[in-house]
């Protein structure tokens, strides 16, 4: 401890005039004074105690560092450490620790004190920040005088055409209460300039983005998760697909963090569905260094490359979660990353046997990326709860419905052919004598979301499969 | 230095001229904004010259004005 | 942010100073258009003025532009006027 903030030696006491108890111990405290070295700390007003000169702590420096939780709170000192204390007005205590008998005499023998303004949640930010902030090792930037602090984050090139929370030491503390993990934890390498992130520079991304410390978890298994060689977030950057990151959240965290997994699912308005997938977004944009113009060269991008996360429901599905398929344990919170595209809607308002509802989402899947393209892509159907309806009352389990999705995806080499139907593109020629079907096995994903109302699916094209592509991850999410 | 750095960022090419102990203050902005703007460097100070005073530094700064925004080939110079 | 509060920490990776590319330089100036940005400092026009001559005198047009203070910022539609009429341009001069 440094010596500017260590105690002297003997008695010393934390007061605050705004505190029954403290009010109530003046006269011990006087007492003490008289028989014994005794220092006073003072938290709001440093003419308090009277009739005894206190030390002004109004700063609350001492306060913090000696992690002052109660008012009164009296120490003994010795040698400069700290032996003992108590918190609150006991008498036997009291008496115990400074060897002075008899001490408030007509006072109740305990009062239990206030609390301290050193631990009042809300300074308890600020006073880390001015003395603490040792735990945050970013690079300190300070904005020029006449910097309006907005337009200093879009001249920084931090932002991505939205505008960002400006992260200050405040807020970046504030965020890492979300996590137990320590700061300058390394979570993962980030592509393309392969970084090595930290929970903090996750952190710093996701105030930027607007998140509460609440969706920090989210946050840093959705980093983990595209940083694995399996998901390629590399390929995911540099390609010239409008893909980007989807997050799709499984488990309670979905409703502890009050995420959206209904109506307008897959669109604005709910504060963690937005800002956790753009909190991924700057993580590989400012640590990973993905930018379009640079690595990133999409042509057409997609709108969810600003952010496109969302929760699945679980509770009104036919199904078990998204994650299960996947390998996790369900009932885990999760969040799995697909490498996707923006939705496309399909409708069928009129089918009532799921083989009709069947052929419609079949048809519609065929025309991913292109119709006569097939196994390279992969793609997400979003069942929408009014077709999971028409599914489970016909008794279709989830299985059920991606074998007749197969089947019906399965069209014969010939038809696929490049310059069948007068269109250059399709299949090689290798493919021409086989049945070739539109999805590799496991390349479509199922998840049940949406509006009750509205007899639509959606389906979110992927990107490629394969060694060169991309596959979905899962995370759990941990503390 | 923002207006410089903001016209640069349109394709505009720019110079911009300050006064000698503007240097430091210069660089630490354009350092801090990521830029690289080119600063032309006139003695100090201006307001209180007589015009002819202000025109002769005029002349002496054209060249590097020129320089500037031609050939790009100074940096915040002191000359 | 209150003025105490005016540092903010770093998101990137912190590898290298990222620096915006300068705009390509003018070939020569005869017959482009500078424009000159007056930022109303003290004497800057009779500066500028005495520039303008020059730059004439090599074949340049000149225009002539003039922020509202020296305080403040040039307006976005000042900016994007003198951007579509210039082919490079002056500012000055900060004292």
């Amino acid at each position: 401890m440094s010596p500017s903030t260590s105690l002297p030696s003997g008695l010393v006491a934390f007061v605050k005039r705004d505190c029954p108890t403290c009010e109530l111990v003046v006269p011990v405290l006087q007492q003490i004074s008289a028989k014994a070295s005794l220092t006073v700390y003072t938290q709001d007003d440093p003419t308090f105690p009277p009739g005894i000169p206190a030390v002004d702590d109004t700063a609350l420096e001492q306060s913090w560092h000696h992690q002052i939780e109660t008012v009164p709170t009296l120490i003994r000192v010795e040698g400069g450490e700290e032996r003992e204390r108590v918190l609150g007005w006991q008498r036997e205590e009291w008496e115990a620790l400074t060897g002075i008998p008899a001490l408030g005499d007509g006072l109740p023998a305990l009062r239990p004190g206030c609390g301290s303004l050193s631990v009042d949640p809300s300074r308890e930010a600020e006073l880390s920040v001015r003395f603490g902030g040792s735990k945050l090792h970013a690079r300190r930037v300070e904005l020029a005088a006449l910097e309006d602090e907005m337009e200093a984050m879009y001249t920084r090139g931090w932002s991505d055409g939205l505008p960002v929370v400006p992260p200050t030491e405040k807020r970046v503390l504030e965020m890492l209460e979300g996590t137990t993990r320590a700061p300058d934890d390394v979570i993962a390498t980030v592509p393309p300039d392969l970084v090595a992130c930290t929970v903090e520079k996750v952190a710093i991304n996701a105030v930027m983005a607007g998140c509460k410390p609440e969706y920090l978890l989210v946050v840093l298994a959705a980093v983990e998760a595209a940083c694995t060689d399996r998901f390629n977030m590399h390929g995911v950057i540099a390609t010239t697909m409008g893909v980007g990151p989807i997050i799709v959240v499984n488990g309670p965290i979905r409703r502890a963090i009050g995420m959206n997994s209904g109506m307008n699912v897959l669109g604005q308005g709910n504060r963690a569905n937005a800002t956790i997938g753009r909190a991924l977004q700057l993580v590989v944009r400012n640590v990973g260094g993905g930018r379009p113009g640079e690595v990133d060269r999409a042509t057409y991008g997609n709108p969810g490359k600003l952010g496109f996360c969302f929760a699945e429901d679980e509770e009104s599905s036919p199904w078990g979660p998204l994650s299960a398929d996947l390998g996790a344990e369900p009932g885990t919170s999760t969040v799995t990353v697909f490498a996707g595209e923006g939705p496309r809607n399909v409708i069928d308002q009129r089918s009532r046997e799921p083989m009709s509802l069947a052929r419609s989402l079949a048809a519609t899947l065929r025309t991913v990326q292109h119709p006569k393209l097939a196994i390279g892509f992969d793609a997400m159907l979003v069942i929408g709860p009014e077709h999971a309806r028409v599914l489970k009352e016909a008794g279709w389990s989830k299985e059920q419905l991606i074998e007749r999705l197969t089947e019906l995806l399965t069209m014969p080499g010939e038809e696929m052919m490049r310059g069948v139907d007068e269109m250059a593109e399709g299949m090689p020629e290798s493919f021409r004598s086989q049945p070739v079907t539109k999805f590799r096995p496991g390349g479509l994903l199922v998840v049940h979301c949406g509006g009750s109302a509205g007899l639509f699916s959606a389906i979110l094209g992927g990107w490629a499969s394969g060694p060169k592509g991309s596959q979905p991850a899962v995370q759990e999410i941990r503390p | 230095m923002h207006d410089s750095a903001d016209l640069e960022s349109r394709g505009v090419p720019t110079v911009f001229i300050a006064t000698e102990p503007f240097v430091d203050s210069a660089e630490a902005q354009a350092r801090a904004l990521g830029v690289e703007p080119l600063g032309v460097f006139v003695p100090h100070p201006i307001q209180d010259r007589t015009n002819d005073e202000v025109r002769g530094i005029a002349d002496e700064a054209v060249a590097k004005i020129v320089n500037g925004l031609t050939t790009g080939g100074i940096s915040f110079s002191r000359n | 942010m209150t003025s105490e509060q005016r540092v903010v920490l770093d998101p990137t990776s912190e590898q290298k100073p990222k620096s915006i590319p300068r705009a390509p330089r003018l070939a020569s100036l005869e017959k482009r258009t500078i424009g000159l940005l007056d930022i109303s400092k003290p004497k800057g026009n009779v500066f500028l003025d005495r520039v303008e001559q020059e730059l004439r005198a090599l074949g340049a047009t000149v225009e002539r532009f003039q922020k509202p203070t020296f305080a403040k910022l040039a307006p976005v539609d000042l900016r994007h006027e003198i951007a579509t009429r210039c082919d490079a341009v002056v500012e000055a001069l900060a004292d």
